[in-house]
């Protein structure tokens, strides 16, 4: 058993002296070529076997973190669109805000800002629910305005809101004229959600298309000058006692979120203050 | 025993390829073919050592290029070695089998240098043995050690289980 165990040795040391004296007398490249016919397909499957699982590794990694990113960026994505609905509702916000402010300063008359928190939109009653009520001290038949023009008045206040009926709503009468012509008439509201202006002058005094139509300030609600629509069809009844023009609304009554309650005791002209926005 | 060479072989081959340089520290890097070898050395005798030192030595060898047969010389002898002296020593202790690795891998890097001397390899001895078969000569004895007490410990949860 010993003796066989050395005779592999020997055996072994010969074949390893063997080769080198070979090579070392130039026979090596038949040897190193005739070994590497063996050796190199082992050394490219065992380089193989790691590459491959390193590439299974990776793209097994390269697929987690793509789903993994894909997950983060549909959040991201979620949240950025969010965010950019709240930026585009804080700078349309910002900017009505501003348009307010800016009428409230050139206002001659002191002035209460209120935020619309609700609307009565039904054929029967056109009304906004603002957040200022009784104790804010606001009065029934308070005029309330934005920047565009009027808007209607307080008909009920409560301990933290008052109802503003609306130009449209089918009970409302404001006293108006033409600025222009100076024609004067009632601007009522209608079923259908227009307002029309009544005027009694038989040969139309010269109302026209596009027209604009202010408060008058008679009966002492509303202050004068305040716009209230444009003229946009004109409804001639021939013989008829009185002669309608159809209006267009300068405010948007369903788009309405901020206004101005109309305070003041004094109720002065208040055409200048809106002229800017008329003249557009 | 053909196949446990086989095996022996071309784990040590591959664990070359793959994991060493994985685990190189710094420039060091450790030889586990001749690990292997000595573990089944340990294991299955001095004929296997030998068997199993020639045919990862000739691999080694056609792999780095240089003159094949050194480190199947070196290998052979190292493996036959620790087969023949491996029942004298009480290799499940770490303190015999880190300084035994290492003692292992400078006598190899010895005959290395010895049998490259006789085909005029010019590298200077002190530092191939300072920088490259000590440091290598640690790093195998620690990792061997390691890897001894890996498989006991594997062994151990086989039993157990079965």
């Amino acid at each position: 058993m010993k003796i066989r165990r050395f005779v592999l040795l020997v055996t072994v040391l010969l074949a390893c002296l063997g080769l080198l004296t070979l090579q070392s007398r130039g026979y090596g490249a038949r040897a190193a070529d005739a070994l590497a016919f063996v050796t190199t397909p082992l050394q490219s499957a065992l380089a193989a076997i790691p590459r491959g699982a390193l590439g299974l590794w990776s793209s097994y990694l390269d697929w987690k973190g793509v789903l993994v990113d894909n997950r983060r960026l549909r959040q991201e994505n979620q949240r950025l669109r969010v965010d950019a609905l709240w930026v585009t509702d804080a700078v349309d916000e910002n900017r009505r805000l501003r348009r307010l402010l800016e009428l409230r300063n050139r206002l001659p008359v002191t002035t209460l800002a209120g935020e619309v928190i609700a609307r009565d939109w039904g054929g029967w009653v056109r009304s906004l629910t603002i957040n200022r009520g009784r104790g804010d001290d606001v009065r029934r038949l308070t005029a309330v305005i934005s920047p565009e023009g009027l808007v209607g008045r307080i008909v009920d206040v409560r301990p933290g809101a008052s109802i503003v009926q609306v130009l449209t709503d089918p009970s409302s009468t404001v006293g108006a004229h033409a600025l222009r012509t100076r024609t004067p008439g009632i601007v009522e509201g209608d079923p259908r959600g227009t307002i029309r202006f009544k005027y009694m002058a038989r040969d139309g005094a010269g109302i026209a298309v596009d027209d604009v139509i202010v408060t008058s300030g008679l009966g002492g609600v509303f202050p004068r000058g305040i716009p209230i629509g444009r003229v946009r069809a004109i409804d001639d009844r021939g013989s008829a006692l009185f002669h309608y023009a159809l209006l267009a609304p300068v405010v948007d009554f369903a788009r309405v979120d901020e206004v101005l309650l109309v305070t003041g005791e004094a109720a002065p002209d208040l055409t200048t203050a809106f002229l800017v926005k008329i003249d557009d | 025993m053909r196949a446990l060479v086989v095996l022996t072989v071309l784990g040590g081959g591959f664990a070359q390829a793959t994991v060493a340089p994985a685990l190189r520290i710094g420039d060091v890097l450790p030889d586990l073919p001749l690990i292997v070898v000595a573990l089944l050395a340990l294991r299955r005798g001095p004929e296997f050592g030998c068997v199993a030192g020639f045919a990862a030595g000739v691999l080694q060898d056609a792999a780095a290029g240089g003159l094949i047969g050194v480190q199947a010389l070196t290998k052979a002898l190292a493996g036959f070695a620790i087969g023949l002296v491996g029942g004298e020593l009480r290799v499940t202790q770490p303190l015999v089998q880190v300084p035994g690795l290492a003692l292992l891998t400078i006598a190899e890097g010895l005959l290395r240098f010895g049998l490259l001397k006789l085909f005029h390899f010019g590298a200077p001895f002190g530092e191939l043995m300072l920088y490259v078969v000590i440091p290598q000569a640690l790093y195998n004895g620690f990792l061997g050690a390691a890897l001894v007490l890996a498989l006991a410990g594997a062994e151990t949860l086989r039993r157990r289980m079965s």
